[in-house]
């Protein structure tokens, strides 16, 4: 998810937040910037972040990276300059997001005061604008920026008037403009002194609590809760307890608009299940290119060492806990865990470490593992394990996603030579790939009815490239048709064969079409060919094939669909008498 | 992520061109001539005066002069037939079209039906309606009313999948199933008063049919909307009195659009059509290298031009650039310039990020060029299409490939992703695991390789039965499969164990086995391990290695077991273990475990008549093993067993044991060379478990 963080250098930043003389909102807004690069730091650094700063103008600061300290460095170099222009900013950000394409999301974050700016470049001014005339040209990008995720940290005081004003106005343009996103802001400060306006901003002690470090920290924690959360499965493969694993899909699916099937209904929203099961397996030659609706790396998904903020992931993976000395019956695979790590401690035991209980192995067993834990990456996992597999056979697993809705998973590498796991989410349906069929009914070659053969891919009816069509509306395909035709006679009694097919196949398309007129040239072009071919002493057997097919083609008996011209049979009663021409051999079938 | 172009959704299924008819007026006047005149000479393949184009209308002055010209019926008959091998080469089994022919009465030349809905069915059905007679006198029952009417009523029944949606729907609240379609006519109007008499006869008649549908005789579909296309053909040079006139809103369910067209001019104006009708884009493959018919050594460059949905183009199109066009000379639609790529094959590497995938067809299907092109891609060639980019620099922007017979266009995705710059699974959790199985999972992967049913049994295997049910990541989390490749019958052991229809032969062979086992333990031999740390395992390890090997064993058993020799199995490995001084009996979960499903309804019988069973049998675990069981059965203490397994150890410590005696049943003699003479499947059956030749595709199966 590509993200723009976008900072108001306007100078109204630099006013110092009251009641707290060691902040202006720009220092707090930079904190709240640091603090969001900690948390996609801490989350894996997968996010390609920009930075901007906008007063009149916009500037692109860094463009972007996943390098985040240069973010960090970069932030701190902003200085104010003048007023803020919203709007300027919202258009810049769509050219500079548009390198990103439709199968992102992108996110764009706004670290602002929420000024309104002004004269004709002030926000309500904007939407004046666009009430009067929406259609306009010049309010094209405004569609391209519905598709971001929009969302300002909303830096103010409830007691503010200029604040809350902006605060309205903003919500205002997110939903005349149609955008989507939210405005994040503190809760408005308990005292009900501080709704009673009074318009300068009052070193109220109450305000104390209102704007600071934490309640900005806590405005970032919001803003990645719900913009920036990995989707969270089980991904199941097989039934052994280890073949199945908690999995990060990275960047998050989009849920999916499924029209109703019945008229005029709404449609419903559908997310992905919690557990994506591999069904089976295919050759990646035999997936082909299919289009996907998204693409997700599937990452291990891992217990945070550290307290990760409020992106906590659940106690899901036994395997990342120690094993513990009670016997722990609510886990249903205790004894294979325990075994595991027996087994591993067993191979990696060291040889001092002897003392024997024999009967208490249980005991010397933690001891043991205790002296020495495994990091994050020497801890086997599934995805590692599929990835190599599935990348040394060239294959992909077919993963259900949910009700008939499926998706692959496969060794994705790319130029750099990286690989990694990757989840291509197909269409919802199970018959979305032509060339593998219903997905419902791939099967296993035991599955097969006795006698029955399959294979990839799913052979389509013939469409009209694939068979010989007949299309004369150019005249140059009608030319070469019966060119076709009289190459053959000329090569008579050689092709006789494929003289008569060549014939009846523009017999039956002129039939077809109505076009007797072409019937009656080609017996017209059949004669003079005859007559050329036999002044030049072509055989026997030719002239008299030509001047038998130009006959059938005039008779109107032959004008129906069941009829044939078939090859003349006997050249006994030809007048050209004493011809060694024997007569072909008979039946020609076509 | 939103911008995703597949198949067709649900929402499309009933848009207005899904049914589209084609009304054709077979009445005297459509015998005429085109007036576009073919001549002799030119099809005889003389050198054509103007390049392909080659058609006198001068009247063929050179050679026998002799030419002729297609009727209007025929303009008419093959331009309908090719909008439809447009539509269905596009769109098979989704976009529906239908002839109606109208001379004294309309002829239904095909139906809604799948089975008539292809080009050969038409072009048969074509061969007897045939070309208008000459001779036919002109009258008033001549008319393509009628033909019209019968589009109508045509246009109110339904499809299969309008049926199968009304059938979908729940009873108590009926549903409304969206019902448009198109008619297009050809036929020839007199002038502008006649055009009119015919809208407004349709239009009574489209009302008189939703009267029909409704309430309570409720015959056919109501139909929602319908757009009407009149082509007014005349023949070539012949001024017409009807005007053009652009869409119009005749009715809320009637649109009308009139064209008039001289009849050579049809098929233009219907591929110009069809564009909108199915919403298509053109794109034009250019600098294609095709070899000289005549002269095989040079090539020259073609160009090919092709249709799609016109999504292929928009999904791909971002702000920042756009896809070149150009308008083709006598065309009147843009078309896309692509430039055709170096071919690359169909392998894996070649798995592009697709936003979108659409059938495509040539414009031209007969043209040497298009078929270049399509043999090229039917034989399994795939076509990348290059597009320019503002800065200068190029992208492939789609590609073409076949696959099943039929041609894709992809529209690739070209631009930034976020996937980019992929991070390392190595570098992940997990990555730096050494020892993965990766070959034995690679092995399962390609015997559940899956492939394209015709029909699916609902209690056929799914892959969780097919994998196996204890399978460890990697080697070092366990010992039977490190061990595996060191000793040689370890492999068909287990895919014995694992067997869902073991039998009592295969029990015998796996109660060896589990004695071999026992055996080595004994005497302290040291499992055959690759990397062990130390060099020598120290003597406390020497004894761990065969309790965790006995323990993983009964793990693996456990999950496997389906039948009563399984059972009996796992009963004398928890023997042997407690003889070994690692009883299975420190677990709790273990022997609640084990009892929940040794006293399961399903258990066929308890221990007793099982083991009585086996002593019956020719030969058994020893009996020492069953003796031990019994006892462990019965009081789960060490106390006799201790005696008995300690004495057995100090015993065979000293020296090797007669294996013929262990195998025997105590009180038996045992029998010197039991195999020799024997019958063959005994003989066979001991070799296969002991050789390693079939042993290495098995191990798979575990």
């Amino acid at each position: 998810m590509p993200t723009l963080i976008a900072l108001d250098a306007s100078l109204s930043m630099l006013r110092p937040v009251p009641g707290r003389n060691e902040h202006t909102y720009q220092s707090l807004a930079i904190k709240g910037i640091q603090h969001l690069l900690d948390n996609l730091s801490a989350a894996g650094k997968l996010e390609h972040l920009a930075l901007l700063s906008y007063t009149t103008t916009a500037e692109l600061k860094v463009d972007f990276t996943r390098d985040y300290d240069q973010i960090r460095q970069a932030v701190k170099k902003v200085e104010a300059v003048d007023k803020a222009c919203l709007m300027s900013m919202l258009k810049a950000s769509v050219s500079i997001m548009s390198t990103w394409g439709s199968q992102n999301i992108l996110q764009l974050v706004v670290f602002t005061d929420c000024g309104l700016g002004f004269g004709s470049t002030s926000v309500t001014g904007f939407l004046d604008a666009i009430a009067s005339n929406d259609a306009d040209s010049d309010f094209a990008w405004l569609k391209t920026l519905a598709n971001y995720n929009v969302n300002f940290i909303c830096l103010g005081l409830h007691g503010d008037h200029y604040f809350t004003r902006g605060l309205a106005v903003y919500q205002q343009l997110l939903d005349k403009a149609g955008l989507k996103g939210q405005l994040f802001m503190t809760k408005p400060a308990k005292n009900a002194e501080a709704v009673e306006g009074n318009p300068t901003p009052n070193p109220n002690p109450s305000h104390k609590s209102e704007l600071g470090r934490t309640t900005v920290f806590e405005l970032i924690e919001r803003l990645c809760e719900t913009s920036y959360k990995s989707t969270e499965v089980t991904l199941k493969c097989g039934s052994y307890f280890r073949m199945e694993a908690p999995v990060l899909l990275w960047p998050p699916t989009a849920p999916y608009e499924q029209p109703s099937p019945v008229f005029g209904r709404q449609p419903t929203l559908r997310h992905i299940d919690q557990r994506i099961e591999v069904c089976g397996f295919l050759a990646l030659s035999d997936i082909g290119s299919p289009a996907t609706m998204s693409r997700h790396w599937v990452l291990p998904k891992v217990e945070r060492e550290k307290g990760g903020g409020s992106r906590r992931s659940g106690g899901l993976a036994t395997a990342a806990k120690p094993p513990k000395l009670n016997l722990d019956t609510s886990n249903p695979n205790y004894e294979l865990d325990k075994l595991e790590t027996d087994i591993r401690d067993f191979y990696a035991k060291d040889p001092k470490d002897t003392e024997e209980s024999g009967d208490d192995a249980d005991v010397t067993i933690v001891v043991k593992h205790s002296s020495g834990p495994q990091t994050e990456q020497q801890r086997e996992n599934l995805c590692v394990l599929l990835h190599g597999a599935l990348k040394m056979e060239n294959m992909a697993a077919l993963v259900q996603v949910s009700d008939k809705w499926y998706g692959f998973i496969y060794a994705f590498t790319d130029s750099k030579k990286k690989s990694n796991l990757m989840l291509n989410i197909l269409p919802p349906g199970t018959n979305v790939i032509p060339w593998v069929g219903d997905l419902e009914l791939l099967g296993f070659p035991e599955d097969l009815v006795p006698g029955e053969s399959a294979s990839f891919p799913v052979r389509a009816d013939r469409r009209s490239y694939s068979q010989s069509s007949v299309v004369w509306i150019r005249q140059a395909s009608l030319q070469s048709d019966v060119q076709k035709v009289l190459r053959h006679a000329k090569k008579m009694p050689d092709k006789t064969q494929n003289f008569y097919k060549e014939l009846n196949r523009i017999r039956r398309a002129a039939l077809a079409l109505g076009f007797v007129e072409l019937l009656e040239a080609l017996a017209m072009l059949l004669e003079k060919e005859c007559a050329h071919l036999t002044l030049n002493g072509a055989s026997n057997e030719c002239t008299m094939q030509l001047q038998h097919a130009a006959t059938e083609l005039r008779k109107t008996s032959n004008r129906d669909i069941k009829s044939t011209i078939v090859p003349l049979q006997k050249v006994g009663g030809a007048p050209d008498a004493g011809s060694t021409a024997t007569a072909p051999a008979p039946g020609y079938m076509y | 992520m939103a911008g995703l172009a597949g198949s067709a959704g649900r929402s499309t299924m009933f848009e207005r061109n899904q049914k589209t008819i084609f009304v054709l007026d077979h009445t005297r006047y459509f015998s005429i001539a085109s007036e576009e005149y073919i001549s002799m000479d030119f099809l005889k393949g003389k050198p054509a005066d103007t390049g392909g184009t080659g058609v006198g209308s001068a009247g063929g002055a050179g050679g026998s002069g002799a030419q002729f010209s297609k009727s209007l019926w025929t303009c008419a008959c093959e331009s309908s037939i090719e909008y439809c091998r447009v539509v269905w080469d596009l769109f098979p089994g989704r976009k529906h079209v239908r002839f109606i022919v109208s001379d004294t009465a309309a002829h239904i030349v095909n139906t809604w039906s799948p089975s008539t809905q292809n080009m050969s069915h038409v072009m048969n059905a074509m061969v007897m309606v045939g070309v208008p007679s000459r001779s036919m006198p002109q009258s008033s029952d001549y008319s393509v009313i009628h033909g019209l009417r019968a589009a109508i009523e045509a246009l109110a029944e339904p499809t299969d999948e309008q049926m199968a949606a009304l059938a979908g729907g729940r009873p108590e609240e009926l549903p409304r199933i969206p019902n448009e379609g198109r008619v297009i006519c050809i036929t020839s109007a007199r002038d502008n008063t006649s055009m009119k008499s015919l809208e407004d006869i349709f239009n009574t008649v489209l009302l008189q049919q939703n009267a029909l549908a409704a309430a309570p005789s409720k015959k056919g579909l109501a139909i929602d909307h319908c757009h009407l296309v009149i082509l007014n053909i005349v023949p070539l040079g012949v001024e017409s009195l009807v005007t053009n006139r652009s869409l119009l809103k005749i009715s809320p369910l009637l649109d009308v659009e009139i064209h008039t067209v001289s009849a050579p001019n049809i098929s233009y104006k219907l591929t110009h059509l069809i564009l909108d009708h199915y919403d298509l884009a053109s794109t034009t493959v250019t600098n294609i290298p095709m070899k000289e018919e005549q002269n095989a050594n040079s090539s020259a460059n073609y160009d090919v031009e092709i249709l799609h949905s016109r999504q292929a183009h928009s999904v791909t199109c971002g702000s920042d650039f756009s896809l070149p066009t150009s308008i083709k000379q006598g065309a009147t639609y843009e078309t896309v310039t692509l430039k055709w790529c170096t071919p690359r094959g169909c392998g894996s590497a070649d798995l592009q990020p697709c936003l979108g995938q659409f059938l495509v067809t040539p414009v031209d299907v007969t043209s040497r060029p298009s078929s270049c092109l399509i043999n090229f891609l039917l034989n399994g060639r795939s076509v990348l299409l290059e597009m320019p980019r503002k800065t200068g620099s190029k992208t492939t922007s789609h590609m073409l490939s076949a696959r099943g017979g039929e041609i894709f266009v992809h529209s690739l995705c070209i631009t930034r992703s976020c996937m980019d710059e992929a991070p390392a699974i190595a570098d992940g959790p997990g990555g730096r695991v050494p020892d993965y199985r990766t070959a034995e999972l690679g092995q399962l992967l390609k015997m559940s390789r899956m492939l394209p049913l015709k029909a699916k049994d609902p209690t056929s295997s799914n892959l969780s039965r097919r994998l196996p049910r204890y399978f460890p990541l990697s080697t070092s989390s366990t010992i039977l499969f490190h061990l595996q490749r060191q000793i040689s019958w370890l492999p068909h052991f287990l895919h014995l164990l694992v067997k869902e229809d073991m039998d009592k032969q295969d029990e015998v062979r796996c109660q060896q086995h589990i004695h071999e086992l026992y055996k080595s333990a004994s005497r302290g031999d040291v499992l055959p391990f690759t990397h062990t740390n130390g060099a020598r395992l120290k003597l406390s390890k020497a004894k761990d290695q065969y309790r965790l090997l006995y323990r993983e064993l009964e793990q693996l058993i456990q999950l496997n077991a389906t039948t009563v020799h399984h059972k009996n199995l796992l009963e004398s490995l928890q023997s042997l273990r407690a003889a070994y001084g690692d009883g299975p009996l420190k677990s709790e979960t273990g022997t609640s475990l084990l009892r929940s499903y040794t006293e399961s309804p399903l258990s066929p019988e308890r221990l007793e008549p099982i083991s009585s069973g086996s002593a019956s049998g020719s030969s058994n675990s020893n009996s020492l093993l069953k003796a031990s069981k019994r006892r462990m059965s019965s009081c789960g203490q060490r106390s006799l067993l201790d005696i008995i397994s300690s004495a057995e150890r100090s015993q065979s410590n000293k020296r090797l044991d007669f294996s013929g005696r262990l195998c025997t049943p105590l009180g038996q003699v045992a029998k010197l060379y039991p195999d020799f003479g024997n019958n063959k499947e005994k003989d066979s059956l001991t070799t296969a478990g002991n050789s390693g030749s079939n042993v290495k595709e098995e191990s798979i199966r575990i």
